[in-house]
């Protein structure tokens, strides 16, 4: 019999800091592991515990992966302040269900990050980019508090070199290095600027991963010019222990984020209680 | 299956066939039982061979639950890096419960569908455990005030999930097998068939218990009858959960309920270099940091939203998803409650609101 709550063994490779607050940790596995996007994993720091984390790096059958964290807690204070390089950590996974790829054959896609919410969605992007022939196009919207704090800024402009992809980042407060837009995410979701941008709002899909209260209002955002709860899907990353539906506390409705989401359509859970808390 | 009479004097003869399977727990009386209590003061104790003469089983339900017999408040559930916790041996040694309640046996069948029945991710500890129960059930002789087993639809005697059940009747129980193991042990005593006029007693015995618990009940049965009602109009609002405001989020409830299975995982450094342990402990909903985040963030963040939560889902989230409530009607939370709380009244109550609404 299996042992669910036992966590694979997995080597520090690589450590990149991406902001003052986050570094993308790369592992490598003791045996290949497949994953999809949006799946997560629950990541052990030996002794102090585990904390639920989607990958940021390309999914597929791997044996290396990549992890974008926040110091924001317990195990994650423990991983930035004490990991090196060649650390063996653990991982258990990979759980959920992942985003819906399927759905998004044949229609745009608009990825709505916000903070270091946009790691599990760099997952995406690239699962995107792999499949680029079957999508129409990809809009990725980025909001972070200023430039130092923006994830994985060496990437946006080949994000943006490839065909049927753009990119808009936006940052929240003037900043002296910063000439672009000013503001929330959502100000990237208003109506003028979306069509400016050539979103054919009836044949997109919006994912979107951020803190709860960006989701919040990105979700009405996208409600407010035109898209429906159905085309809406949102990275809903609750407190999680066991990763397998069982120590539920990690519900919206009868749902369990850990095993039915941590992606979930807008459509399915808008009518329960604390949908944002 | 067939019904045998066992007497009073052959009960010792039953307890010495178990002790031979492993050891035996059982619901006992406690010294100062008084059938006017409200409480019960039942509690499960290990019986070893000196302790089963005289032993009778109890009419009532066990103050405590027997659910920590499958999920212990606190145990390991990995030594990692260790590869020999990647898969899980069978147990080899069972355990003999005595003196369950249909509730009791209503609360494994509800735990299984989660730990056992959920076939993508089956808890190897539960299975382990699970499987090496003995269980024997026997009749609710009488209801205390707390009591609401009727209200889920559950009755006060088993009809399934035992292996061996004993209904009182004078001078002995009727004993009836309800697996292989349980036909195997009875057949060990050679017992003579149950008579007509004893089966016909024991009828009149379950009917006086249900008639009780009917009667105590009246007050709340629309409320439960229409849980699904509820679901769509109580949780959107506070308002109607009044009656939750004495709670003091102390976990008492979570704690005594025989279905109430949240649970965390907790690390820590074990004894030897490099080496670190895994256990899943007891959790409750009740408490603030359940669903807290890192970040501070907390979904249900009043006391009253966590109040609601773990009525939500006992009686809704986990019957969209099992077609069954996450309740056997048992009491223990209302007899455990600091905060004078009684479950029937609350959702009595929530449900009058919305009804009103």
């Amino acid at each position: 019999m299996k042992n669910i709550y036992y966590p694979r063994q997995a080597k520090l490779k690589n450590i990149k800091e991406e902001t003052p607050t986050i570094k993308t940790y790369q592992f490598e596995l003791d045996k290949k592991l497949k994953f999809k996007a949006g799946q997560f994993m629950q990541l052990t720091v030996p002794g102090v515990g585990e904390a639920p984390f989607t990958p940021s790096s390309a999914p597929g059958e791997v044996k290396k992966m990549e992890i974008t964290i926040m110091k924001t807690g317990k195990v994650t204070d423990k991983l930035h302040d004490e990991a090196k390089l060649g650390d063996t950590l653990a991982l258990r996974g990979p759980f959920g269900k992942g985003y819906p790829m399927d759905k998004f054959e044949g229609k745009e896609v608009l990825i709505v990050g916000g903070g270091v919410g946009l790691a599990p969605l760099r997952a995406l992007i690239y699962a995107l980019f792999d499949r680029i022939e079957k999508v129409k196009k990809i809009h990725i919207c980025y909001g972070a508090k200023s430039p130092v704090d923006q994830c994985f800024k060496d990437e946006y402009e080949k994000w943006e070199k490839k065909k049927k992809v753009s990119v808009d980042l936006v940052i929240d407060k003037p900043h002296h290095d910063w000439k672009g837009k000013v503001g929330l995410v959502t100000c990237l979701l208003e109506k003028d600027y979306l069509s400016e941008s050539g979103v054919d709002i009836k044949n997109a899909y919006a994912v979107s991963c951020g803190p709860e209260i960006m989701l919040k209002f990105v979700t009405f955002k996208l409600l407010d010019v035109g898209f429906k709860p159905e085309q809406i899907y949102l990275s809903m990353n609750r407190r999680m222990s066991c990763g397998v539906g069982k120590c539920a506390r990690c519900n919206i409705g009868p749902y369990y984020l850990c095993k039915d989401g941590p992606d979930m359509c807008y459509a399915d859970i808008k009518d329960y209680p604390n949908v944002f808390g | 299956m067939n019904i045998y009479f066992l007497s009073e004097s052959k009960l010792k003869n039953l307890m010495e066939i178990l002790l031979g399977y492993g050891k035996i727990f059982a619901a006992k009386e406690a010294e100062v039982a008084s059938n006017r209590d409200s409480k019960s003061r039942i509690f499960i104790k290990e019986l070893n061979e000196n302790l089963i003469d005289g032993y009778l089983v109890p009419g009532f339900r066990a103050f405590d639950n027997f659910k920590s017999f499958v999920l212990p408040a606190r145990s390991k559930v990995a030594d990692y890096p260790d590869e020999k916790w990647v898969d899980i041996k069978e147990e080899k040694n069972k355990k003999v419960l005595i003196g369950l309640k249909a509730c009791d046996l209503v609360s494994f069948s509800i735990l299984d569908k989660v730990f056992l029945e959920d076939k993508d991710f089956i808890d190897p500890f539960y299975k382990k455990r699970r499987e090496s129960l003995i269980l024997l059930s026997s009749d609710c002789e009488y209801s205390k005030d707390s009591c609401f087993c009727n209200l889920l639809g559950n009755f006060p005697y088993a009809e399934k999930g035992f292996d061996i059940n004993l209904s009182r009747i004078n001078g002995g129980y009727l004993t009836e097998s309800g697996s292989d193991v349980g036909d195997k042990i009875l057949k060990k005593l050679s017992l003579p068939d149950a008579k007509e006029n004893q089966i016909a007693k024991r009828d009149k015995n379950r009917e006086k218990v249900v008639k009780s618990l009917e009667k105590q009940n009246t007050d709340f049965s629309e409320a439960f009858s229409k849980l699904e009602d509820l679901s769509s109009k109580a949780f959107d609002s506070d308002d109607g959960w009044d009656l939750g405001s004495t709670c003091v989020s102390c976990s008492a409830c979570t704690n005594v309920c025989p279905v109430c299975y949240c649970f965390t995982l907790f690390d820590k450094e074990g004894n030897k270099k490099e080496r670190y342990e895994r256990y899943m402990v007891w959790d409750s909903c009740q408490f603030k940091g359940f669903s807290q985040m890192a970040g501070g963030m907390n979904p249900r963040f009043s006391q009253i939203a966590q109040f609601k939560n773990r009525y939500y889902h006992k009686f809704f989230r986990f019957n969209e998803k099992y077609n069954v409530c996450k309740c056997t009607g048992c009491g223990r939370c209302i007899d455990n409650c600091f905060g004078g709380i009684d479950m029937r009244e609350v959702l009595s109550g929530a449900y009058n609101f919305a009804k009103v609404k």
